[in-house]
This record gives structure tokens, sequence and C-alpha cells, in this order.
């Protein structure tokens, strides 16, 4: 049952993120300095993957998981383009 | 914590790794055509036109009555030369062209007098050709009297050099009234001299305005650091005028997405001075050339080839122009970044 409620959060996580839309340029100020959109969902995407593997492995989800590289960078690309689409995508 | 096994391979595990990664792969896909087919830059610049404040004539600063990011309406004024000059000048133009009239009232009473003396000639011609026809008749009346001796052939002989001294006196009262009437002339050379010192003084004055700038669009005052005393030469930049009248955002985009934008597409633009609030604009034209090192060289030169071997040629992004509606204007400042979205964006819905 825990298992069950937990799975779709991982995905629905970026459906999440994207809706509460941040008003403004894709760019932002860090230090002084602008560092573009996709940066910032590259990084969301990275620590997305990490988060899976690690809700998974405490879930025993990964057990049943094989070829796990290609599957959590997978995951994380797959947050991290969502995240673009939802949050600056035309 | 029981330890995964990393070698497992279930038909489950399998399936979802396949179909994460070709969620993977379509997401990818879908997005970079998206990417192409709603252009954006973040390195764009807020852009605008400016006017180099010079005056055409130069001299010394007599007045500045605006500041350093100061907002100047059109036809403000912005400074002032010292006029003298130009006045004296001015002055001395109007003597000038007194001067001319006045020959010209002097050659219109020559005129008078040479015409009066043609016309004299004319008369004195007449009568030489009066007396010359009486001279001729007498000479015929006489001819056959003297033949016939009822008179002296003295006086036949008198009336035939006085008729050739009135053939001599006709030609020249002829030639006499000719030069005349060709000394007569016209006005032409003092006309001419009375519209070139008009033209002198219509100079003068034309330098004299321009000791006075005004304000040709509205705008700010920018790179202003002299004060009054300050002596400029002609056509010496004072300072720089940023005209007000029209705000762009130059976006350089690549080459290969350059076919989804036309001009009038909308544009969303955001100033980073405030990147929260979202500038509309139309994308106004795309530039139509950029200089690029391949091309480099002297002009008449031999081109500049570079022995190389690229495999990968980075694209060229040629600058497209945005003109941005009427907005803050706290957030218009030419060169500040600006982050163009083309046909998407926040303004554009």
């Amino acid at each position: 049952m825990l298992r069950l409620s937990i799975r779709p959060f991982g995905i629905s996580s970026a459906l999440l993120l994207g809706g509460c839309t941040v008003q403004g340029a894709p760019s932002f100020s860090l230090v002084g300095a602008y560092f573009p959109d996709w940066m910032l969902c590259g990084m969301i995407g990275i620590a997305a993957a990490v988060s899976l593997r690690v809700v998974f492995v405490l879930t025993g989800v990964d057990a049943i998981l094989s070829l796990r590289l290609f599957t959590y960078l997978s995951l994380g690309v797959i947050t991290a383009l969502l995240t673009w689409l939802l949050w600056f995508g035309p | 914590m029981k330890k995964v096994s990393l070698s497992t391979t279930s038909p489950i595990g399998l399936a979802i790794a396949a179909v994460c990664i070709l969620g993977a792969i379509g997401l990818g896909v879908y997005v970079s055509r998206q990417d192409s087919a709603y252009p954006s830059s973040d390195s764009g610049s807020i852009d605008a036109e400016v006017v180099h404040m010079a005056s055409t004539v130069g001299g010394r600063l007599i007045a500045l009555p605006v500041h350093v990011n100061q907002a100047v309406k059109k036809g403000d004024l912005l400074y002032r030369l010292d006029p003298e000059p130009y006045e004296l000048a001015v002055h001395q133009a109007e003597a000038n062209l007194a001067l001319a009239a006045a020959e010209v009232e002097n050659q219109k009473r020559l005129l008078a007098v040479k015409t009066a003396n043609a016309a004299v000639a004319e008369d004195q011609a007449t009568r030489a050709q009066t007396n010359h026809d009486l001279a001729a008749r007498t000479v015929e009346r006489l001819k056959p009297l003297a033949g016939h001796a009822y008179i002296p052939w003295q006086q036949y002989d008198q009336a035939r050099v006085a008729l050739n001294d009135a053939a001599i006196s006709l030609s020249q009262s002829h030639q006499q009234a000719d030069a005349a009437q060709i000394a007569i002339g016209d006005l032409k050379s003092s006309l001419a001299a009375q519209q070139a010192a008009q033209a002198m003084l219509d100079q003068a004055r034309y330098a004299l305005r321009q000791t006075t700038v005004v304000a040709p669009t509205d705008g700010y005052v920018t790179s202003l650091r002299v004060k009054e005393g300050e002596i400029l030469a002609p056509s010496q930049v004072l300072f720089t005028l940023i005209a007000n009248d029209a705000w762009y955002a130059s976006a350089n985009i690549r080459e290969i997405t350059l076919p989804a934008i036309t001009p009038g597409d909308c544009a969303t633009v955001y100033s980073m001075i405030d990147r929260r609030t979202p500038l509309r604009g139309h994308v106004e034209s795309i530039g139509w050339g950029v200089a690029s090192l391949e091309s480099a060289g002297l002009a008449r030169g031999l081109p500049l080839v570079p022995r190389e071997m690229d495999w990968v040629h980075v694209a060229q992004r040629f600058p497209v122009r945005i003109r941005l509606d009427p907005a803050d204007p706290r957030l218009l400042r030419l060169g500040a970044t600006a982050t163009v979205e083309i046909r998407h964006g926040e303004a554009c819905h």
C-alpha cells in the first residue's frame, strides 16, 4: 500500500513544481551573474534522479528494476524536460 | 537494510527501463522541436537610438541649462555657444549687402546716362544724314550749272568737298551711335554681386542660429562632463542624447531558428533590471549581415584562409531587432541585459 502511494508521487512532483509557475525571465541571477533556465532544469533533473534512487531503495521498488543506470538517467532527463516544458515552455 | 543486487533482470524491470528510456528520448525530441519553433535568447540587450549632440559651428559654451541624466523634451534648449562672433559676421554681411545694393543703384544711374548718350548719338547720326543728303542734292544741282559755266567751277568744287565732309561725318556719327549703344551695357554684374552678398548674409544668419542647440527628440542627456566656458570646435560632440521615443531589444538568434521568426511576431522581453516584469514587443527586423572571422581581411587583399580541420561549427547568430511597446521608463536603459522570447512568453498570450 505504501509502495503504491509513493510511486506516482515521484512523477507528479515535476508536475506540481510546474504548476506553481514562477513569473519572470527564464534567467536567474546568482551573485551578480545570470544563469540560464536549462541549467536550473538540469539541476532539478539530477536532484530528482538522486532522490528517486533514495526513495526507491528505501521502498524496495529498486529491487524489481533492471538497467538501473539508464532508468534513473531517463527519469532524471524526463523530470528536467518536463520542468522546462511546464515552467518555461511555449 | 537488504542488499540490493545489481544483476537482477526481471521482465517488469526491463519494461520500466524501456518505457523510461523511450519516454526520455521522445520528450527530448519534442522539447528540441519546441525550442526551435519558439526561439529565445538570454543574451539580448535593451537598445535605443542616440544622437551625438554637436553644433556645426564652434565657439565658447556660454549656457548649459541641462545636466547629465536629465530627461529633455523635443525642442528644449540644450546649450548655447557665444553668438557674438556670428552676430558680427551677420553685421558684416548686412553691410556688404547694403554696399551691393548701393552699387546696383549706382549702375542704374550710369545706365540712364549711357542710354541718354546713345539717344544723343542716334540724333547726331540723323542730323549727319540730313546734312549729307543736302550736300548731295547741292552737288547734283550745281553739276549741270557748272558744266555750262553758269557758276564758277570753284563753287561746284566747294559743294563736292562739303559732300565728302558730310559723308565722313555721317560715317563717324554712325560709329559713335553704335559705340554708345554698346556702351549702355546692363545691371547683370551688379545684381549678381547683390545676390552673392544676400547669400553671404543668409549663411551668416544660419551660422548664428547654429549657436543655439535644441533637443531634436525626447531623450536623456548622457556622458555630459563639461561646464560653461568650454570651447568647442565645429561638429565637436558635447554629449550623447538617448532618444526616448522608441525603445528596442536586440537579441542574437541562431541562424537555424531564424526561419521561425517573421517581422511582426510578438515577443516577450524581460529587462533584467526587473526580471519579473514582462515587456511586450514585436519583431521589427532581422539583421542582414554580420562580420565573420572567416571573411576578415584587408579590402582588395587576398582572402585570409586559416589552415584548419574543424568538424564542429558553431551556429552563426544574427541580431533580431524588437520594437518595444511603451513601458515603465525605469526598466529601459540602453545596454541593459534582456531576455527575449519570440512568439511565446507572458506578454504574448
